[in-house]
């Protein structure tokens, strides 16, 4: 579930943006190996200090498993002070109804495969949804956001491609960065919302947001779920489901996986089962 | 920190007055006002259709100093309904002496952030029913957006070394499909033109005309032949 957090209430948020920085320490420092800068293991920026709004997700376990920075382009943001060779040296975009998102990122350590609540696809789809939902009752049409190449298959995986990008897609740490332009429109919301199996409001209260978070702290056992890395058996189904491009190809997978279903445990035939399509680059 | 009517001392500068008044005549509101800080000296100025003995009450009395309308509103980059408002002391010291007025607690603003990381808000009011509340801001909440970056462009364009920073830097693709405007195309046509999509199209018309402070695509091709950036069609 989603709870935007801007400068009128990031007080009563503290410990929760400060997860947020850290999971941003781990996925721009440590996995994309952005020039970021990180202290005491948490990724900040001067643009953090401008107000932004913060869309977090935080799921039943009270983790912070996703987010996503918004700024106006009216003012300052990173594409005007800090990507623009991302825009080949052009002025950027400046409107009151495009927006830009950047830093958005999901807890690949913490959610699972598959498309249930506790994965990689799920989250990136309520993130986004929560983004464009804010964003739309804001009056805001378009936004543009700063993604890496694995964020932007995704994306196109998951009922919400961009319509199109801005410049050209730039080397930034281990990957390339590039800007991406999305609506903030019905069918694009009803699309991701479809695809996720998402029908009820992302949205959580300020209160219920620190239940959900404060419990975790109370159950520390349950954050600190881990999923197992993958077997070789199990990477291959991955990838024979990522290489299927037809129906029938699916269904054959998914009978190779039942006639060889001794070989796993049930928790790890439930996983492959509801499969991966979507995040089989993780394999 | 003083409170200034900025329409009262700068009679070159009419436009922001005229963009509020526009705004409650245009959208349906009771009330407007822009307002921003001064980065030099930290004054609020501005401009507001207020009754005149409101205005005056509200200087008076240093509302200006705490009014949650600003002071919380510069936090968000949403527009801000004042439900959202704790409804603490300062709250009510502003909002008990409105009522008396026959000025609504129903309202919102409308944060703006100009290229220094300065601030204007755009506050609108209406006087009506939960749902009309709810109906009125969904139908117009994105020519608020467009009227409050008028709204606070104008103002920071009314100073000389304002209107050298603010000089308008349109990216190549913008003067391009504003050329091709010029010379009659249609959306559809540009996108086939350059092969991008329309949408793509559109969001640099946007992004050229709020650059350009131009209300239409006629009025912002107008003023980019006028600065020279692109030729007449």
């Amino acid at each position: 579930m989603i709870i935007v957090i801007d400068g009128i209430n990031q007080h009563k948020f503290n410990d929760v943006l400060d997860e947020m920085f850290k999971l941003r320490a781990r996925v721009f420092g440590d996995r994309l190996g952005w020039e970021v800068n990180i202290v005491d293991g948490r990724e900040r920026d001067h643009f953090d200090d401008l107000h932004p709004a913060h869309v977090v997700s935080i799921n039943d376990e009270g983790d912070v498993v996703g987010c996503m920075r918004l700024l106006q382009t009216t003012g300052p943001h990173m594409l005007s002070d800090v990507f623009h060779s991302i825009l080949d040296d052009e002025p950027p975009i400046r409107s009151a109804q495009v927006w830009e998102a950047t830093r958005f990122c999901v807890d690949t350590k913490k959610l699972g495969r598959g498309r249930g609540e506790n994965s990689v696809s799920y989250v990136t789809s309520e993130v986004m949804i929560g983004s464009f939902e804010y964003a739309k009752t804001a009056g805001v049409l378009d936004s543009i956001a700063v993604i890496d190449p694995v964020m932007n298959r995704v994306l196109q995986r998951s009922g919400n491609a961009p319509y199109d990008y801005l410049g050209s897609a730039k080397p930034m740490g281990k990957v390339v960065a590039m800007a991406a332009l999305m609506d903030c429109s019905d069918e694009r919301i009803s699309g991701i919302r479809d695809y996720a199996g998402i029908e009820h409001d992302v949205f959580l209260t300020d209160e219920q947001a620190l239940e959900r978070f404060e419990g975790a702290k109370a159950n520390p056992s349950a954050a600190n779920y881990d999923h197992q890395p993958l077997t070789q058996l199990e990477k291959y189904f991955v990838e024979q489901m990522n290489s299927a491009t037809s129906k029938a190809e699916v269904d054959s997978v998914l009978k190779l996986i039942e006639a060889l279903s001794d070989r796993f445990t049930p928790e790890q035939k439930t996983a492959l089962l509801r499969t991966p399509r979507a995040f089989a680059h993780e394999a | 920190m003083k409170l200034i009517d900025l329409a009262a001392i700068d009679h070159e500068e009419k436009s922001a007055a005229d963009i509020i008044n526009a705004v409650c005549e245009e959208l349906g509101f009771d009330y407007a006002s822009y307002a921003t800080f001064n980065p030099v000296k930290g004054d609020v100025q501005g401009y507001a259709n207020y009754p005149d003995e409101w205005k005056i009450h509200y200087g008076s009395q240093g509302f200006h100093h705490f009014d949650p309308t600003l002071y919380q509103s510069v936090l968000s980059i949403a527009p801000v309904d004042w439900g959202r408002f704790n409804h603490d002391e300062k709250f009510h010291s502003v909002f008990r002496d409105a009522h008396d007025f026959g000025i609504t607690p129903r309202g919102l603003t409308v944060p703006v952030r100009g290229p220094y990381g300065e601030c204007g808000l755009l506050n609108v009011t209406r006087d009506c029913t939960d749902s009309e509340w709810e109906k009125l801001k969904k139908h117009v909440m994105g020519d608020l957006q467009m009227a409050a970056v008028q709204a606070h462009d104008t103002v920071m364009q009314s100073g000389l070394l304002a209107k050298a920073l603010y000089l308008p830097a349109l990216s190549t693709r913008e003067k391009e499909i504003l050329q091709w405007v010029a010379d009659g195309k249609s959306q559809q046509d540009i996108g086939d033109i350059l092969s991008i999509s329309h949408r793509t199209v559109e969001v640099h018309m946007r992004s050229g005309r709020e650059k350009l402070g131009a209300l239409t695509t006629p009025q912002a091709i107008g003023r980019a032949i006028g600065l020279g950036l692109i030729a007449p069609g």
